[in-house]
């Protein structure tokens, strides 16, 4: 298997397909950071992260309107265009308005067979953590019903192991990252591989390669920037802001920091830990407590250097559009200056978007 | 020390030349009409000054454009020399809006010319030249007169700023219902203007206030964001070489 | 726009509503002494509100309000300039252009609202509502309680789970409101509340069956205004007392065989919200023979759950369990839509795209889709149900006389 980084992606359908000839294992596909992958992985299955393809939506243009998240609509049209065919499952958490109504539209125009609605809080509150883990405990019944075997606490532990060991690994590559041993395209390019292939497996590829890393000469530094993004599900971006002269070496995105950053904690219940974890520690503006994001956002920055901010709101994104006002009115406040874009993330809007970009990276530079 | 600057944008290319006594020649050249390359403009505007090409120093390029003109020797982006530009002809610029054929931007300068912030506008064609020219050619009108016929009218016919699309089915519409050509000129650039103004608000605005670009040209849309910022704008006498202006000062840097 | 962009209103009973809803601010703003305001969304419960005495306002109401009197537009532009998307709900920018203020802000109606104390927003509506509420509270930094509850997509179900974690949050709601308002919950009177909350409930399910009738005897233009003490008035005797009265004016008029226009031609279903300021469309097909005859934004088909548990508290987490207004399953809510269709003798849909209304919105292809695949003729018309710069009077009209040619060369 070619395991050169920017090929992971591209070549995630191909990986998947040889995966379930070689295990003849569940693949699962999933939307978002809430949907806690250790219980799918417990189960023999292998969990993917939905994506899209930098194409038109032709297909799901006839199941949802214009106006609406190009992430959550693409990932849907590769599905109506047979390209996730191999998928045994998905799972569909309470995140936002496009990806609950994933849910239903999923079911009525694909023939997956197994689909999950997990419900999660839209608040972080005791009972709710309480109430999340019994909704593990019931998606952890579902999983067995479904797989025929039973998920020992045992297995989830080994989980959190594995998955716990890949988050240190993307965190020495985001030292790496602020160091200048590594791109940003090559660290988000971490972070999104880790969600399509099998975790033990990226765990090795990612020991090899910060290896490799770690021995590499310091590049010179571009302009150093903090990227906060809603759902940008390939490093076409940052690779425009780096070719522009830039350095993204913090980053507040879902197919980023946002992934990985909190652990699961140790716990003689593992269930109720993932609870924990995954509705506390997520810091996705979906969960309205704009100071905890802020805290998020100011940890990831923290001994980065950052000169800059570039923020990036998909269109129709309601919950990256409220708070974008007042995330810019922090990092401002921080005496940092923010370039803002709001957009489906197009080749074509990409090429406009670099005229900003470079204006911004020579405005910071003096 | 002579150095020049070339602007590559949307429909047209600049240049300007600039010696020790400041601008020695200017020239704009449209894509279509005139059909020049950038270095066919350049070559252009140096027969006319006289200069050779051996004398220029330093070439810098701006402009959509810019990689293309391998014949610069630096390249510097829209929003750096339309900073650069405006700075150097009002040293009291602190806002400069750009109006472009296809993109409209507002820059925040400090006291020494230096970009502070910036905004493009939101890729809607509601506030741009193109689309002041589309509507001049669907009555019949050369862009030039658009902006006088628009200030003389009597009273204006109300035209979507929300929407280029919109806006363009609602002129077609006034002009099926007879309306006068001034009155809808003058909604039209109303509705443009508003666009251009809402842009302006995406940042705290600080006079004095500089317009440039081709659409500076329009006495109605600068009258119009006259009246909304409460300021008078101070306009070049040659709105669109400005960037080729910023382009030739960075070349000296 | 046309002069006069309100709908007509057919029914006696309707009149009554714009004093009911002027004498309710009115009333909001002159608080009594010592009583406390909450700004809330739809959704949150008004009958506890009431058992603590607290002047409930909800906003999402006002921001109709201000479409309706052709306000939008220099309250969205204010809330613009503030940095809010065009992409975010059109009351959601009305809010904000109201709070923030500014040149461009028009002058509020019904001189302004009360001053929050405090922001209450339930969840599991839409996420555009809790997004703007957590912007509210950075604005005026007062407290924020989000109301949270499972979210269900297949409706109302009995799993304890569900169950204990609403009553958790309803709990913890309480004890929010006893912190501000220093007093205890009156449970009696929530009891009274709720009884009297379901009882208006259910003359409503009661009329929305009622319409069913040959010719219309309530159509859209009525109905949107006649919802407003439901929403808002819900658990008063007041509003107890203009349900039983609607209730008789519809049976009424359909004993007598009174509809909305002289001789019914054709028959719509309004999908979706309609332009807050232009209700004047929802009469539009009048002209031509057409009524609105059923709308589906607040359509309501099921009796209230009888009561479930002497606590009131336990009884609200439980009955709103069981039944789910806003989710649903899209196949379920598919299978809703041609229900009413078959069920109200509907002969055509109006589809409204709302591109800011995304709870709304982004059902409507796949139920355009259901309707072609039944061979049911539909129109669709975009823009915002409250900004009214989106509004092009032109490119809607052609659309629905295009339609309204078809619905009449049909029924020959």
């Amino acid at each position: 298997m070619d395991l050169q980084l920017d090929s992971l992606r591209r070549n995630r359908h191909d990986m998947a397909r040889a995966w379930k000839n070689e295990t003849g294992g569940k693949v699962v596909g999933l939307f978002c950071c809430d949907v806690p992958e250790e219980l799918i992985y417990a189960a023999g299955m292998l969990p993917v992260r939905l994506m899209g393809e930098k194409e038109e939506a032709s297909e799901a243009d006839l199941h949802f309107p214009s106006n609406c998240c190009p992430y959550v609509k693409r990932s849907f049209d590769q599905g109506l265009k047979r390209r996730y065919d191999y998928l045994d499952g998905i799972v569909v958490p309470n995140t936002c308005d496009m990806v609950r109504a994933m849910y239903g539209t999923w079911k009525m125009n694909l023939e997956t067979p197994y689909a999950y609605f997990l419900e999660v809080p839209q608040r972080i509150s005791a009972q709710g953590v309480e109430f999340f883990r019994e909704k593990l405990l019931d998606f952890k019944g579902s999983l067995e019903e479904w797989s025929g075997r039973e998920i020992r606490d045992g297995a989830v532990e080994d989980a959190v192991e594995v998955y716990n060991l890949n988050r240190r690994l993307l965190h020495r590559a985001g030292r790496l990252r602020q160091d200048g041993l590594i791109t940003g395209v090559e660290c988000q390019n971490l972070a999104i591989s880790s969600m399509v292939i099998p975790k033990q497996e990226h765990n090795r590829f990612m020991e090899a390669f910060l290896k490799e890393a770690a021995g590499r000469d310091v590049r010179p530094a571009g302009v150093r920037l903090l990227v906060s993004a809603s759902m940008l599900d390939d490093s076409d971006l940052i690779g425009v802001l780096e070719e522009c002269g830039g350095s993204v070496v913090a980053d507040d995105m879902p197919a980023g920091s946002r992934y990985f950053f909190f652990p699961v904690e140790n716990s003689s219940d593992p269930v109720a830990a993932l609870a924990e974890r995954y509705l506390s520690r997520i810091p996705c503006p979906r969960k309205m407590l704009p100071l905890a994001r802020f805290d998020f956002v100011r940890q990831v920055m923290e001994g980065a250097g950052v000169q800059g901010a570039v923020i990036h709101s998909l269109k129709a994104c309601d919950c990256h559009l409220y708070e974008y006002p007042y995330l810019k009115a922090m990092i401002e406040d921080l005496g940092l200056p923010v370039l803002f874009f709001r957009g489906e993330e197009t080749s074509a809007e990409q090429e406009t978007q670099r005229d900003d970009i470079e204006a911004f990276i020579e405005m910071i530079r003096g | 020390m002579i150095s020049a600057g070339i602007d590559v944008g949307a429909v047209s290319t600049s240049a300007v030349v600039l010696d020790e006594n400041g601008i020695a020649g200017s020239f704009v050249a449209s894509s279509f009409e005139d059909g020049l390359d950038p270095r066919q403009v350049m070559d252009r505007l140096l027969e006319r000054t006289g200069i050779k090409w051996e004398d220029v120093k330093v070439v810098a390029a701006t402009g959509r454009g810019r990689s293309g003109c391998k014949f610069a020797q630096k390249t510097s982006s829209d929003v750096a020399c339309q900073a650069r530009g405006a700075y150097w002809l009002f040293p009291s610029a602190r806002t400069v809006i750009n109006l472009g054929a296809e993109v409209s931007r507002v820059l925040y300068l400090d006291e020494q010319g230096r970009v502070l912030s910036f905004a493009t506008n939101d890729k809607c064609a509601a506030g741009s030249g193109l689309f002041l020219e589309s509507m001049a050619n669907l009555m019949d009108l050369d862009v030039s007169e658009i902006g006088g016929l628009a200030l003389n009218a009597g009273s204006a016919v109300e035209v979507s700023s929300r929407c280029a699309v919109f806006a363009e089915s609602e002129v077609i519409s006034h002009i099926h219902k007879g309306e006068l050509k001034e009155n809808i000129l003058s909604g039209l650039h109303t509705a443009v203007a508003d666009r251009i103004f809402e842009l302006s608000c995406k940042l705290t605005f600080r006079p004095n206030l500089v317009l440039t670009g081709g659409v500076a040209r329009n006495i109605a849309i600068v009258k119009h964001i006259e009246q909304r910022l409460g300021v008078t704008a101070l306009v070049p006498p040659d709105p669109r070489i400005v960037g080729a202006l910023g382009a030739a000062l960075t070349a000296r840097l | 726009m046309a002069e006069s962009t309100s709908a007509k209103k057919h029914l006696e009973t309707t009149l009554l509503v714009p004093a009911l809803r002027k004498k309710h601010y009115a009333e909001s703003l002159t608080q009594t002494a010592g009583q406390k305001t909450g700004w809330c969304s739809n959704g949150v419960p008004s009958e506890i509100l009431d058992a603590f005495g607290i002047n409930a306002v909800y906003v999402e109401n006002y921001a109709t309000v201000c479409a309706s009197k052709r306000l939008s537009s220099g309250f969205c532009r204010a809330g613009e300039r503030a940095g809010f998307s065009q992409d975010v709900c059109g009351y959601a920018r009305i809010l904000m252009g109201y709070l923030l203020g500014g040149a461009e802000a028009p002058e509020a109606p019904y001189g302004g609202l009360a001053k929050a104390d405090f922001l209450l927003v339930n969840s599991y509506s839409c996420d555009s509502r809790m997004g703007w509420f957590a912007t509210m509270q950075q604005t005026l930094d007062i407290p924020l309680f989000v109301l949270d509850a499972p979210y269900q997509p297949g409706g109302g179900c009995t799993e304890p789970a569900h169950m204990v974690y609403t009553e958790s949050q309803l709990l913890e709601l309480v004890s929010f409101l006893e912190e501000q308002t220093g007093r205890k919950l009156n449970k009696e009177q929530l009891r009274a509340r709720i009884d009297l909350s379901r009882r208006s409930a259910d003359i409503q399910t009661e009329i929305y069956e009622m319409r069913r009738a040959v010719p219309s005897p309530l159509s859209a233009g009525d109905a949107y205004t006649v919802v407003w003490p439901g929403m808002y008035m819900a658990g008063t005797r007041e509003c107890d007392d203009f349900y039983a009265r609607l209730r008789a004016e519809v049976n009424d008029r359909i004993a007598n065989k009174i509809g909305v226009v002289p001789e019914e031609k054709f028959r719509l279903l309004w999908s979706g919200l309609p332009f807050w300021y232009n209700m004047a469309l929802l009469n539009y097909f009048e002209d031509f023979g057409g009524v609105v005859a059923i709308e589906n934004a607040y359509f309501r088909n099921e009796k209230s759950c009888p009561s479930q548990h002497p606590d009131p508290i336990k009884d609200m987490a439980i009955t709103s369990t069981m039944r789910r207004h806003y989710a649903g399953d899209l196949e379920q809510r598919l299978q809703l839509t041609l229900d009413i269709v078959r069920d109200y003798s509907i002969d055509g849909v109006v589809l409204a795209y709302n591109p800011s209304c995304r709870l709304m919105y982004l059902l409507q292809p796949e139920l355009k889709n259901a309707l072609d695949r039944h061979g049911i003729p539909n129109v669709n018309i975009e823009c915002d149900m409250a900004d009214e710069r989106t509004y092009s009077e032109g490119q809607i009209k052609t659309r629905l006389d295009a339609f309204i040619e078809r619905m009449l060369a049909l029924r020959k």
